[in-house]
């Protein structure tokens, strides 16, 4: 409760610090959408040469990527922490997060919340329904539920695997170039897994499992036969992720050696 | 009761080394060699609640380190730490809920919003209630001069502001244990002594115990009755300020000024078996110092005024600054 109270009021002066750059907002909005964009662009070229892809139609693709742009639109609003070795371990910002009465994850995320890309979530939500209503999706009442359930599960997919990866700096005290190699490899997880080879569908859907955040979710609502198992494994991964992520970076908070004097 | 109680502290460090030129640089890809430095070493001490400490040394004997130790920011390599009745690394989000830190180096409120919007903000992560916070907002409001910064962003004040605003957020929630990281470091004269006085007034008015670390004596002679001082890790002086100045102030200096002009030769002469030193300020005032363990004030008093008129005497207490750096000198001091 407490912590709920307290993220509302974080939201509230971190929209005021972002509503005073009112440009750089506009900017980020539309350079957000126009990325997104391009990326459904790409599917519509392919498809344009080609009906089906492995055994997936346009139309199934783009209901997926619309499913794919509601997680990453809420994670990345809630959590910003790429520059989080640069400036929480090598500046030492971390002392100061340390010694608040707030676990300190939990702060850091508060801090960088960026809900500008909240708008990318809401053009996802604006896709699903296009491509649902031109597939002849039938809705269930309790449909809407199980989306806000996969979303959650996928955000904590995203959680699990970046803050494992973000918790590296504790130990090596450096920018690694991981992140954003991995941040590249998330894209993969918008497309079908079963249209590439064995090794990677293996890799994203238990090593990173990207596939979670996009394909095998969405396909509950395209009623895909054998793929539906996946997306209820979704809720099982998200939790998995999330949990192991929390852990590694406890241990890696004990590892904070500070900076400079 | 003490409030901070620390027993056999270690902290090491594994600090990566790097070899020298490009070709060395290319050998540590592959091949690192560390270093284990101990930071702090095997440490003790303990600090009655409310009292002020000092903690001193020279950059790099540990102070930080420890005062990270204590706010539970670093997890010591072994020893026990126990602030307040908590373990702090273990205890985090329970410990420093209870104490206030202020770094001096570096700045605890959110760079980019408004000074009372902070403070606001730490009311909520603190869990003050409304009605004590205010009280405790004006209190220090009025007692720093906050008014008119309030509505600023952190950074666009002065460090002296900065200072200023900074205190008052570690005090926002009343904490019992007050954690100071050279908080004078870079401020003017009249700043510090602003900041001295508030100290004091805070210390006497609700008993919080403070720790402060500085490399400015003057904040130790104005405000800690006790001092830790620490070389190179280790504790080489654990006590008053006064037994300090005794035990390594070895001697008294004296300025006096005669009615007539007087040579320092006559007065060497006078005082030639109790080794006292002579020097010539100007031709009518003459500096003397008298090593305590051969000589007395009075003895020394006397025979000098049997000579001339005397027009003004001062004695000049040992200062603080020459006792630490003769500490320093002689190296180890006394290990405690």
């Amino acid at each position: 409760m407490h912590y709920l109270s307290l993220f509302f009021d974080y939201i509230k002066i971190y929209m005021k610090t972002k509503l005073t750059y009112r440009s750089d907002l506009w900017i980020e909005i539309v350079s957000d959408l126009l990325f997104q964009g391009l990326n459904l662009l790409f599917i519509l070229v392919v498809f344009m040469h080609t009906d089906l892809l492995g055994d997936w139609t346009r139309d199934e693709m783009i209901f997926i990527y619309g499913y794919f742009m509601v997680p990453y639109g809420l994670f990345t609003a809630f959590f910003n922490m790429w520059n989080f070795t640069e400036r929480y371990i090598i500046k030492g910002e971390m002392d100061r997060v340390l010694t608040r009465p707030v676990h300190n994850l939990f702060q850091l995320v508060l801090e960088n919340i960026d809900p500008s890309s909240l708008f990318g979530a809401l053009s996802g939500v604006v896709i699903m329904v296009y491509a649902g209503t031109q597939l002849g999706l039938d809705w269930a009442w309790y449909d809407p539920l199980v989306l806000v359930l996969l979303v959650l599960s996928s955000m904590m997919v995203y959680f699990g695997v970046y803050v494992s990866l973000i918790a590296i700096g504790f130990f090596t005290d450096s920018q690694t170039g991981i992140l954003p190699l991995v941040w590249n490899l998330q894209n993969y997880g918008r497309y079908p897994v079963d249209i590439y080879n064995r090794v990677i569908r293996f890799s994203l859907t238990w090593v990173l499992p990207f596939a979670f955040v996009g394909v095998h979710p969405a396909s509950y609502f395209l009623k895909k036969g054998e793929w539906q198992l996946y997306a209820f494994l979704t809720p099982l991964m998200g939790v998995a992720f999330f949990l192991l992520a929390l852990w590694i970076w406890n241990v890696g908070v004990n590892r904070y050696r500070g900076a400079g004097s | 009761m003490d409030a901070i109680r620390v027993h056999r502290l270690r902290k090491e460090f594994q600090v990566q080394q790097n070899r020298e030129g490009l070709g060395g640089a290319l050998r540590d890809l592959f091949d690192r060699r560390y270093n284990q430095v101990v930071a702090v070493d095997d440490i003790s001490f303990a600090i009655p609640q409310g009292e002020i400490c000092g903690y001193i040394g020279e950059n790099g004997a540990g102070k930080s380190t420890t005062i990270k130790m204590l706010t539970g920011i670093l997890v010591p390599t072994s020893g026990e730490i126990t602030v307040n009745g908590h373990v702090p690394h273990k205890e985090r989000e329970q410990f420093v809920r209870e104490i206030g830190v202020v770094f001096g180096q570096r700045s605890q409120l959110w760079w980019d919003i408004g000074v009372i919007e902070s403070f606001r903000l730490l009311r909520k992560v603190y869990r003050v209630p409304e009605q004590a916070f205010n009280e405790r907002l004006n209190e220090l409001v009025e007692r720093l001069q906050l008014g008119d910064l309030l509505t600023r962003p952190v950074r666009k004040l002065s460090l002296g502001q900065r200072m200023r605003c900074e205190l008052t957020a570690a005090l926002l929630h009343n904490p019992k244990i007050l954690f100071l990281d050279e908080p004078t470091i870079g401020l003017d004269i009249l700043v510090k002594s602003e900041i001295r006085d508030f100290l004091l007034q805070i210390n006497k008015r609700y008993g919080t115990t403070i720790l402060l670390t500085t490399h400015d004596l003057q904040d130790i002679e104005a405000l800690c009755s006790r001092v830790v001082m620490l070389d190179d890790g280790r504790i080489i002086y654990d006590g008053g300020l006064d037994e300090l100045k005794r035990d390594w102030g070895k001697g008294k200096e004296l300025l006096i000024q005669f009615g007539q002009p007087c040579s320092p030769e006559r007065l060497r002469a006078l005082t030639a078996d109790l080794s006292v030193t002579w020097e010539a300020v100007n031709e009518f005032t003459l500096k003397a110092w008298i090593p305590l363990e051969q000589a007395n004030l009075t003895e020394v008093l006397g025979r000098v005024m049997t000579l001339a008129e005397i027009r003004d005497l001062r004695v000049l207490e040992p200062n603080t600054d020459d006792i630490v750096k003769e500490i320093y000198q002689t190296g180890a001091g006394k290990h405690v």
